[in-house]
């Protein structure tokens, strides 16, 4: 038998940890989030039905987008895998830069190609959705 | 400057020499696999943005994806998904239901079972793509 030693820490709450936290409460969403759209779109589907779909491979995306549940389900995907891995790149580059001004100018970089990312590939969905939407009313 | 190269110097020889065994993989795999995941991920988010801003462009891009290095690229990039989700989950595990295992008898055994889950998770995906990479792209079979 080894001994053992359980020790509580009361951990403070900043940015770091509750970024942190986030990074794992997410990451237990794309489990299936990603799961299912790989599995579905590579495996099922896959990349060469989709370039032959009738009228053009862009007609695959925007008809997905005119349901529900799939605009739900890409929004989500878009805005927790991209954070995730984001947030992953930081915490990446952050082992690498230790000088205190260069890993803030590193984190401001990751943020806003965060946010035009995510901006382009919402507006998309959103836009396609919305256009739908017109379209059957 | 130099302090960056020297950070930069630090850490990559860190990452190459500690001899940390299983979980020493673990990790460099954990970084490698969410780093390519991400790569091609800003790359998808961009191109399916075409599909409602650009279809012309968004065809190309499919199109693209059926050739034999993006079909290559995508086998690998489903062990990527695959992995970093099944890794994940083992670390997220031990953190908050069994943290007495995180110990390194514990760690190397599940380590390789990680691996091992993954590729067996994995096969049947990579046997799919890999038909339609050899009947489809090539026409081989």
């Amino acid at each position: 038998m080894t001994a053992q030693t359980i020790r509580r820490v009361k951990t403070p709450r900043n940015y770091e940890i509750t970024a942190w936290k986030w990074m794992r409460y997410i990451a237990f969403a794309l489990i299936p989030l990603v799961w299912v759209h790989v599995v579905l779109q590579d495996v099922f589907v896959g990349v060469h039905k989709i370039a032959e779909t009738e009228g053009g491979a862009f007609l695959y995306a925007i008809e997905r987008w005119g349901n529900p549940v799939w605009i739900t389900y890409d929004i989500l995907l878009l805005a927790f895998a991209f954070a995730h891995g984001m947030n992953g790149l930081r915490q990446v580059a952050l082992d690498f830069i230790h000088s205190a001004s260069a890993q803030r100018i590193v984190s401001i970089v990751i943020f806003i190609l965060w946010l035009v990312v995510s901006i382009i590939g919402a507006h998309a969905i959103i836009a396609a959705a919305l256009n739908n939407l017109a379209g059957a009313g | 400057m130099s302090t960056f190269i020297e950070s930069l110097k630090t850490t990559l020889s860190g990452y190459a020499t500690y001899r940390g065994r299983e979980g020493h993989l673990s990790f460099l795999l954990h970084r490698i696999t969410g780093l390519g995941t991400l790569l091609f991920l800003i790359v998808h988010i961009v191109d399916t943005s075409w599909a409602y801003t650009n279809p012309e462009l968004y065809q190309h891009a499919i199109e693209l994806y059926t050739t034999w290095y993006f079909m290559i690229g995508e086998i690998a990039l489903v062990f990527c998904v695959i992995f970093h989700g099944v890794n994940g989950l083992r670390i997220a595990y031990y953190d908050m239901w069994k943290p007495a295992g995180w110990n390194i008898p514990g760690q190397r055994s599940s380590a390789r079972w990680t691996i091992a889950v993954s590729i067996v998770l994995w096969l049947p995906a990579a046997a799919i793509m890999g038909y339609r990479l050899l009947h489809d792209t090539l026409g081989w079979i």
